[in-house]
């Protein structure tokens, strides 16, 4: 416990330390706003500038997590991990310490973010609302987190991995209607986007921060929080179990991989190809 | 390969690149499973009690392995947290610790804004944190400067009288490898020569003299007659020296011819090139 405890404050401060990274994080999403908001405005969302600011504080979360967690690999490559290694600590003491951190950091991000946007137009009618937000960030956090750390196991290259961190990132934050709508979507990418645990994440997410889960399926539907699959439809509820599912499978994936992985093979052969997916 | 250390001591790996010394290391401390055979550290077995193994060893890597996002005082606090140090101990320890490689001042910089000197000094100093009984040092002064290693040397020497640490250290350098109480000279994987470094120096090195003369043809003779194995060089003699008083003796008939005299003792390189018939690389 004093372990993780220890790794996750330290994570904390190099975030904290980190300001331009922080500012940047912030200012990103709503220059994102102000660019595609206008995307949004047709007669089935009343509100577009919410609607798609709650997708915005979701994707932030996701993104931060995600990358904070691939971000273990610099520790591995810088060497600080090979430090661990001769010590008594066990590595799911690190993977959980790594894993918290990164969902700690991304909630507080998107907590940022809602605050903000709280002043440009965000409005709660339950005390409720608040609290149900920042327990599903700290879900998906979690979730995407264990997908960051699963990657920065498998990948174990600093390089490489920068480019395997965008081309993942990309397509799940542009193909999950938080930036472009769904529906704008040619039918190819569309599959794709039914595929992306992100769609679900930011359908279930937007229900719940926009306080819309009294409507009926087909309001839903119209307002692309539910997804019609031919007669079956996915309700925010059932997109909420499908990223659960989801987080549970990445983040033993994680863990397992994480404690089997050979961190003495890394330093030796920084860029040789055949080492990157070994 | 076989070989016992004794407790309190200084053991060296001796060899030129890729000869072993680091595979060796990382198998003591844990890091890379043997392939065959028993390793006994403190008594514990390092295959089947590893966490056992860990919370007595220290280690010192080739490359550093320090956190550079934080301070030396946070690489030190994360260090007393992953070996369990008592909460009320930490501090007193750190101190100490930076005390002893003289980077007390520094306890609030930045891990990245150090010297790589200095770096090592941190590492050493927190690889004592949580009092190991063997320390283990791959290659400590490596890509240091002269005086930076004489200082390295000093805390190393001046640890292992203070807390009777056994330390266990890589090299190729043979000034460094004087110091300690045991060398072990690796070649190709095997262990070629285990001994102190007196009695290695004794038993595979011979005292050469280098005599430059004006009477090249007298001395030669004397040599041969006395049955000297000499080489000619160019503008000098380098003789083997077997028995010191006889050479003094031809000398002595000689003295007058001898422009200059140098008699050197056999050095650790000496021996390597002996065993292995090659020169350390360095």
């Amino acid at each position: 416990m004093k372990i993780i405890s220890a790794l996750w404050y330290r994570n904390i401060k190099i975030f904290a330390r980190n300001r331009v990274q922080l500012a940047f994080t912030v200012i990103m999403p709503f220059f994102f706003l102000y660019v595609f908001n206008a995307i949004f405005k047709n007669d089935n969302i009343d509100n577009p500038v919410n609607y798609m600011l709650a997708g915005i504080v979701i994707t932030t979360v996701f993104q931060t997590a995600l990358s904070i967690a691939t971000g273990t690999i610099e520790d591995i490559v810088s060497g600080f991990m090979k430090e661990v290694l001769v010590s008594p600590v066990r590595r799911i003491q690190i993977s959980v310490g790594q894993l918290l951190s990164a969902a700690t950091i991304a909630t507080i991000q998107g907590i940022i973010i809602v605050v903000i946007g709280y002043f440009i137009g965000l409005k709660f009618t339950s005390i409720l609302t608040p609290v149900a937000v920042v327990g599903v960030m700290i879900t998906v956090g979690l979730v995407f987190s264990g997908l960051g750390l699963f990657l920065a196991a498998l990948i174990k290259n600093s390089q490489t991995f920068q480019i395997v961190q965008a081309a993942v990132m990309m397509p799940l934050t542009f193909l999950c209607g938080a930036y472009i709508p769904l529906s704008l979507l040619p039918n190819v990418l569309l599959y794709f986007a039914y595929f992306n645990p992100m769609t679900y994440t930011t359908a279930f997410f937007r229900t719940v921060i926009l306080e819309k889960t009294s409507l009926t399926a087909e309001q839903l539907v119209a307002e692309q929080l539910a997804f019609k699959i031919g007669n079956f439809i996915i309700t925010p509820a059932i997109s909420m179990g499908i990223v659960l599912v989801f987080g549970a499978v990445f983040l033993m994936l994680a863990t397992y991989v994480f404690s089997k992985v050979d961190f003495s093979k890394i330093n030796r052969s920084k860029s040789k190809e055949g080492d990157i997916w070994a | 390969m076989s070989f016992e250390v004794e407790e309190g001591s200084i053991f060296a790996f001796l060899g030129p690149n890729g000869a072993g010394k680091s595979t060796t290391i990382n198998t003591l401390c844990t890091i890379f499973d043997k392939t065959s055979g028993a390793l006994i550290i403190d008594g514990k077995d390092v295959s089947h009690d590893k966490d056992a193994v860990r919370s007595v060893i220290g280690v010192v890597f080739q490359d550093p392995t320090l956190d550079n996002k934080m301070t030396v005082i946070e690489n030190m606090v994360m260090h007393c947290h992953f070996y369990s140090v008592p909460k009320n101990e930490i501090t007193e320890r750190i101190d100490f610790a930076l005390n002893l490689v003289n980077l007390l001042d520094w306890k609030k910089s930045m891990v990245s804004s150090l010297s790589g000197g200095m770096k090592r000094r941190v590492e050493i100093a927190r690889s004592l944190l949580h009092y190991p009984k063997v320390l283990f040092l791959d290659e400590p002064t490596t890509g240091l400067d002269p005086q930076t290693r004489a200082h390295i040397w000093d805390y190393i020497v001046k640890l292992q009288k203070e807390k009777n640490i056994t330390i266990f250290l890589t090299t190729h350098y043979m000034d460094e490898a004087e110091i300690c109480s045991k060398v072990a000279i690796m070649d190709k994987g095997k262990i070629v020569a285990l001994d102190t470094p007196y009695h290695l120096k004794q038993k595979y090195t011979k005292d050469k003299a280098y005599i430059t003369t004006e009477d090249e043809q007298g001395l030669e003779k004397l040599l041969d007659t006395a049955g000297f194995i000499y080489k000619k060089k160019i503008g000098y003699y380098s003789i083997e020296v077997l028995d010191l008083a006889e050479l003094m003796e031809i000398l002595s008939v000689h003295k007058s011819a001898i422009k200059e005299l140098e008699i050197k003792k056999g050095t650790l390189n000496d021996v390597f090139l002996d065993i292995t018939g090659k020169d350390i690389r360095e």
